[in-house]
């Protein structure tokens, strides 16, 4: 019962707050080695470091065309402290063509990371880096 | 070289010396923009209310905080009638016991962390293997060497205690009835303990299991209401966020110029802000500092161990006894458990650090002096690698970071 009633509460202002905060988003343009657009925006915007959030990645052909039912893996860390990520970011699916879920995001602090994007798609693998100094 | 030009060589270099000497600490004036808006992030007034708990569906619940505060300092939780959750978490010592290793109903195993503002993380023990406060204040109360009373002595307790009865029925509705119930029965008990948990049948067991949980989100609404007080420090940094210059005189005098520059060492060249972050001084997550292990015993693998513990609990957020939604569970779900992890332990909090010695998770090292000298060395780890590099401190300026940490004192709520 109260499971049932927390998520009803909850979906509510996060529903709201998505419509709200959409043009203050973190936005960051990547281009693949194999010359592919991934466009990443962020739920949290300026980052922060200590928040569990998500973010979008509109991954597209260089025409533009949303590419679909592409595997996409993301690892990274701080090359100056020699450790990674504090959690194991996912994809957790893909709510429109091109657009992929990527959940499980948290920066434990601040300075320089690193983030490496492997994209697998009908057999090839591709990928594209990302700095970020938090 | 000349004469003369050695002397000139010698008098730049003791001028140069005596530069460095008499150089003034950071004040309110010069700090830069970044600096500045650092410092503000680690006053109390950038704390925001403690995260949700959506697996604790009576977290803010005053009711079940009051329910909580009882049980908290109730020595009938454990096996022989002695040991309460306050036995080791002294509200005077910011909730922490003075000793190395805690002693409970026997000898621990770990330095007991204190609790001010620990709701605010999303991981317990100093190894994470608990994902919420409720997860974590049941275990102490099944471990044979905390309080080791086990569940069905516990809700045994809840039902024969009026007063208990009456707040948790209130809260919570109908409590097992406890002339059915053996006088101890736990999973993780002794084998006479597990025999009699293995004769009750599998409802009265999710009975038990569901009232126990129930103790455990009370106890967890208490503590989140622990929270700490506002320090020398947090009138400084708050002073200087409204840029207001006669105020920040003041409250730069309010901070000696060897704590400003101790300050200043701390969110600069000794590194210390990039795990002591935020408000509270850390930023809850888990490294491998190259911490000595318990002597005579092998170092702990610390959160890799940790990770593995918390998804195999039965009262984890993904758990029957959850109210969360899985969605909900995202520390949970996305938690990473590499080899990385091996010998990682939480970072603790430093309010009130002066008050909570000795320190890390085996209590080993006795002083705040001494945790600086630690980190200024970086010994190579036993196990995993340490992930802070020797900072090469000059001793005043150790002395001038521990001056600081006394700034982040404040009295006992």
């Amino acid at each position: 019962m109260f499971r049932y009633l927390a998520i009803a509460l909850l979906s509510a202002p996060v529903l709201a707050w998505a419509a709200a905060a959409h043009e203050a988003r973190a936005d960051f343009s990547l281009i693949t080695g194999g010359g592919k657009h991934l466009a990443i925006a962020s739920e949290v915007s300026p980052l922060e470091i200590n928040r569990m959030h998500s973010w979008r990645l509109r991954l597209t052909d260089a025409d533009g065309a949303p590419l679909s039912n592409a595997s996409i893996e993301v690892r990274g860390g701080m090359p100056d402290h020699d450790h990674g990520l504090p959690t194991r970011p996912e994809v957790i699916g893909e709510p429109e063509s091109g657009v992929y879920l990527l959940q499980g995001l948290r920066f434990h602090m601040p300075g320089r990371w690193l983030l490496e994007f492997t994209i697998a798609l009908d057999g090839n693998e591709d990928s594209a880096s990302l700095e970020l100094n938090l | 070289m000349s004469k003369n030009k050695a002397a000139i060589f010698a008098a730049a270099l003791a001028a140069a010396l005596l530069i460095r000497l008499l150089a003034p600490a950071p004040s309110p004036e010069n700090w830069s923009e970044s600096e500045a808006a650092l410092i503000a992030s680690l006053s109390l007034s950038a704390l925001p209310p403690p995260r949700p708990d959506p697996s604790n569906a009576v977290a803010d619940d005053e009711r079940a905080a009051m329910l909580g505060q009882r049980l908290f300092f109730d020595p009938r939780l454990s096996a022989n009638g002695a040991v309460s959750c306050a036995s080791c978490h002294r509200p005077e010592l910011a909730f922490t016991d003075g000793l190395p290793i805690a002693v409970g109903t026997g000898p621990g195993r770990r330095h007991t962390p204190g609790l001010l503002g620990v709701a605010h993380s999303p991981w317990f023990y100093w190894d994470g293997r608990r994902d919420s406060q409720w997860a974590q204040a049941l275990t102490p109360l099944e471990t044979h060497f905390e309080q080791g009373a086990g569940r069905a002595a516990i809700v045994r307790l809840l039902a024969s205690d009026p007063d208990y009865k009456l707040l948790y029925e209130e809260i919570f509705g109908a409590l097992p009835d406890p002339a059915r119930l053996p006088d101890s029965a736990s999973p993780l008990g002794g084998d006479a303990e597990r025999e009699a948990w293995q004769r009750l049948d599998a409802d009265a067991r999710f009975a038990v299991s569901s009232a126990f949980a129930n103790a455990g989100k009370a106890l967890a609404a208490y503590q989140r209401t622990l929270l700490p007080s506002p320090a020398r420090f947090d009138a400084y940094a708050d002073a200087l966020a409204r840029d207001d210059a006669t105020i920040q005189r003041q409250q730069g005098d309010a901070l000696s110029r060897e704590e400003i520059a101790g300050l200043a060492l701390f969110i600069g060249a000794a590194q210390c802000v990039n795990c002591h972050n935020g408000p509270l001084f850390t930023n809850h997550d888990f490294h491998n500092t190259g911490i000595l292990p318990l002597a005579g015993k092998l170092p702990s693998l610390g959160r890799f161990d940790g990770v593995r513990l918390a998804r195999e609990d039965p009262f984890n957020c993904l758990g029957e006894f959850s109210d969360a939604a899985p969605a909900q569970c995202a520390e949970l779900r996305f938690a990473k458990d590499d080899g990385e992890l091996a010998g990682a332990h939480k970072t603790p909090g430093l309010r009130n650090a002066t008050l909570t010695a000795p320190y890390m998770h085996t209590g080993r090292i006795a002083t705040l002096a001494q945790v600086l000298r630690h980190y200024n060395e970086a010994p190579t780890a036993m196990l995993g690698h340490n992930e802070a590099k020797p900072l090469g401190l000059s001793r005043r300026q150790l002395r001038q970071l521990e001056a600081f940490l006394h700034t982040l004192a404040a009295a006992p709520p």
